[in-house]
């Protein structure tokens, strides 16, 4: 299904700017006729007030011959539209226009000489008995006018046929882009997550739009392939405790003869559907904090505080693993946060290390602060991990070993790293300065 | 333990079957309501020494419900069921009136310990300045703690952990409860915290004052004997 080009924004606007175009042309073209219409009725009436002056002085100089005389060559010098009258009690004495009523001052009637057309001038009485009219024929003003108005419609024909090969140009350009789009959406749609909308580079509003869409649909992507990794892992991590839940009811109900034996099949299946409950636990925990829904009831949370539960709660599970923990000690240090949420985050990354290293290994737990964030870091000197794994780690069931020898559902790191994240933070994994092992960084955001 | 009359308000035929034999089989005897607005009103009703309230009832919520007996001023311990999924369900049903919380599934002597627990007699409840038993002296404003009399020095976490096992004498603790109410940690640790410390606490206790007073209960947790 096509975008149609009548019903695409664009080509709204074009219609609308078209429509206030005409409506101001037409408003300009009755007010400049009307403008130069009773402009020239006025340039009319002042002409026709001289004639009348020049006749009036020719007779109150040299009498009724000059005025006759001075109405003479008035006619000769008018054009065919332009009318003198001299008129002695009722009779011609000189003009072109035929005896007619005595009004006087600017007056306006239908011509006697030409049907339909108006005579505008000014007429008064010279001398008793004696009056002058002088005036034109209207249709001087209307030729005018008609050539006004035929301009003002050529420069609007023009004008309309531009705004509408501009709209339908403009139209059809963003009619294709958002045809692009359209495309692209549907093709995602289809399953096809890896298609992208193609961006120009021109920076404008569309280009914008792609570049965000762009970004969603690369966040989407990589939220599925993380739910497809999980999906799978959780699979094969459910699948070695179910079937060892399996064999061992198997070899109890084949294998066991006295009570002592089947109730130690039973506990040995227990431990295995322990297992299997403790590995969702820890999903539907990360899943939880992922979720974002606790941060509503974030508070401030003193970092320090935390630090010196770290120490008090491991001090001696770590001496008696024989491991050193040494807690540095911090100054009060508040953040906003959900405090059991960020002590699990640094119990497991001391566990981690407690668990992970070999006996007579140091690990230190220490608190940094700059003006923007703050940072928890939990280090050791064991043997640490390889570099290529250091962005592994975090993922849902990645283990280093990949044979799975180790106890543990390898999901303790992507807790943290899901914490950090509720918190507005990171962590990362990094080889220590000048010295073995592995440093843990969780940067947490400062609060306002 | 002596017997007890316990409400159980939960809509899962078979998870409130089970618990019901698990009850029974201590000698207590087990009412059980399949809704909430049944379960509302039995609770008003007749004299039960313990309720525990599934999360999730039809007719009206389990956190509704307990908030709704408390602000009537009915103050029967209340244990609260909650999923794996709603973790939030824990803080929400304590702050709600709810004793204590226990996540599906669970063990039959976790469910019991905590049951046992909530009911503990009243003087050992909330706010009291002295906790004695098994020949112990905890004060919890100087925090201090004397065994027949000679002083004993512990460190923060052993102090806390005495006084929860104090409070609860004669009751048995789950590791979990420990790990829930001594150390506030709401997940399941990878080492041995609730051993390394009761050890320690052990060994400072025993330290030439006589014989042990804290025994293991095998598979389940620990009780501090008054006797």
């Amino acid at each position: 299904m096509r975008i149609r080009l009548l019903h695409t924004e664009s080509f709204r606007l074009a219609a609308i700017y078209t429509a206030i175009f005409v409506v101001s042309v037409a408003v300009l073209g009755v007010t400049v006729l009307a403008i130069t219409g009773s402009a020239m009725r006025q340039q009319i009436v002042q002409y026709s007030q001289a004639d009348v002056a020049a006749i009036s002085d020719g007779y109150a100089h040299e009498g009724l011959h000059e005025a006759e005389e001075v109405t003479q060559q008035l006619m000769v010098a008018a054009g065919h539209a332009d009318f003198v009258l001299l008129q002695q009690n009722g009779v011609r004495v000189a003009g072109n226009l035929p005896p007619m009523a005595t009004r006087t001052g600017s007056i306006e009637f239908p011509s006697p000489l030409t049907p339909d057309h108006v005579i505008v001038g000014v007429g008064a009485n010279i001398a008793p008995g004696l009056y002058v009219f002088s005036g034109s024929d209207l249709v001087f003003v209307s030729a005018v006018q008609e050539r006004i108005v035929k301009l003002l419609l050529w420069l609007f024909a023009v004008s309309l046929l531009v705004a509408a090969l501009g709209g339908l140009l403009v139209s059809r350009s963003f009619v294709a882009r958002m045809d692009a789009i359209s495309r692209t959406c549907r093709a995602i749609m289809a399953g096809n997550l890896r298609d992208r909308i193609a961006v120009r580079g021109s920076r404008d509003e569309l280009d914008n739009l792609a570049i965000i869409i762009n970004a969603m649909l690369d966040r989407i992507a990589a939220l599925m392939d993380n739910l497809r990794q999980v999906s799978s892992d959780v699979a094969h991590d459910l699948r070695t405790p179910l079937t060892h839940l399996r064999q061992r009811l198997e070899r109890a109900r084949g294998e066991a003869q006295s009570p002592q034996q089947y109730a130690a099949a039973l506990d040995a299946a227990i431990a295995s559907a322990d297992e299997i409950l403790s590995l969702f636990a820890a999903l539907l925990r990360i899943a939880q904090i992922e979720g974002g829904a606790r941060r509503a009831g974030f508070a401030p949370v003193d970092l320090a505080a935390l630090l010196q539960k770290t120490k008090e709660v491991y001090g001696a599970v770590a001496e008696d693993a024989a491991h050193a923990l040494a807690v540095q000690p911090a100054a009060a240090c508040m953040i906003r946060g959900d405090e059991e949420l960020l002590f699990q985050l640094l119990a497991n990354l001391v566990e981690n290390a407690i668990v992970h290293t070999p006996a007579g290994t140091r690990i230190t737990v220490a608190l940094k602060e700059d003006a923007a964030q703050v940072t928890l870091l939990v280090s050791d000197d064991g043997p640490g991990i390889p570099p290529e794994a250091h962005g592994k780690i975090f993922q849902r069931f990645y283990r280093a070993d990949a044979a799975r020898s180790q106890p543990g559902h390898g999901l303790g790191l992507a807790l943290t790293a899901a914490v950090a994240e509720l918190h507005g933070g990171s962590i990362t994994a990094a080889k220590p300065a000048g010295g073995n092992g592995v440093i843990f960084g969780v940067s947490l955001p400062r609060s306002e | 333990m002596e017997s007890m009359k316990i409400l159980l308000i939960e809509d899962d035929r078979e998870m409130a079957d089970g618990i019901a034999q698990t009850l029974r089989g201590h000698g207590h005897e087990v009412e059980i309501s399949g809704t909430g607005t049944d379960g509302a009103t039995r609770a008003r009703s007749d004299g039960f020494a313990a309720l525990i309230v599934d999360r999730m009832l039809p007719g009206l919520d389990g956190l509704t419900l307990v908030r709704e007996l408390r602000t009537d001023g009915i103050n029967t311990p209340v244990l609260f069921l909650t999923t794996m999924s709603g973790i939030d369900d824990r803080v929400q049903g304590l702050e709600g009136g709810a004793d204590d919380y226990l996540t599906k599934p669970f063990a039959a002597a976790e469910l019991l310990a905590r049951v046992h627990a909530i009911t503990r007699r009243a003087d050992l409840r909330g706010e009291t300045t002295l906790l004695k038993g098994a020949g112990l002296e905890m004060n919890l404003i100087r925090r201090t703690v004397t065994r027949a009399g000679h002083p004993v020095t512990l460190q923060a976490q052993e102090f806390l952990l005495l006084e929860y096992l104090l409070r609860n004498v004669d009751k048995v603790v789950t590791r979990t409860m420990l790990l829930e109410h001594v150390w506030e940690l709401h997940f399941d640790p990878r080492t041995n915290i609730v051993e390394t410390h009761m050890s320690r606490l052990r060994a400072k206790l025993d330290c030439g004052l006589g014989g042990e007073i804290i025994s293991t209960v095998r598979g389940t947790g620990y009780i501090l004997r008054a006797h």
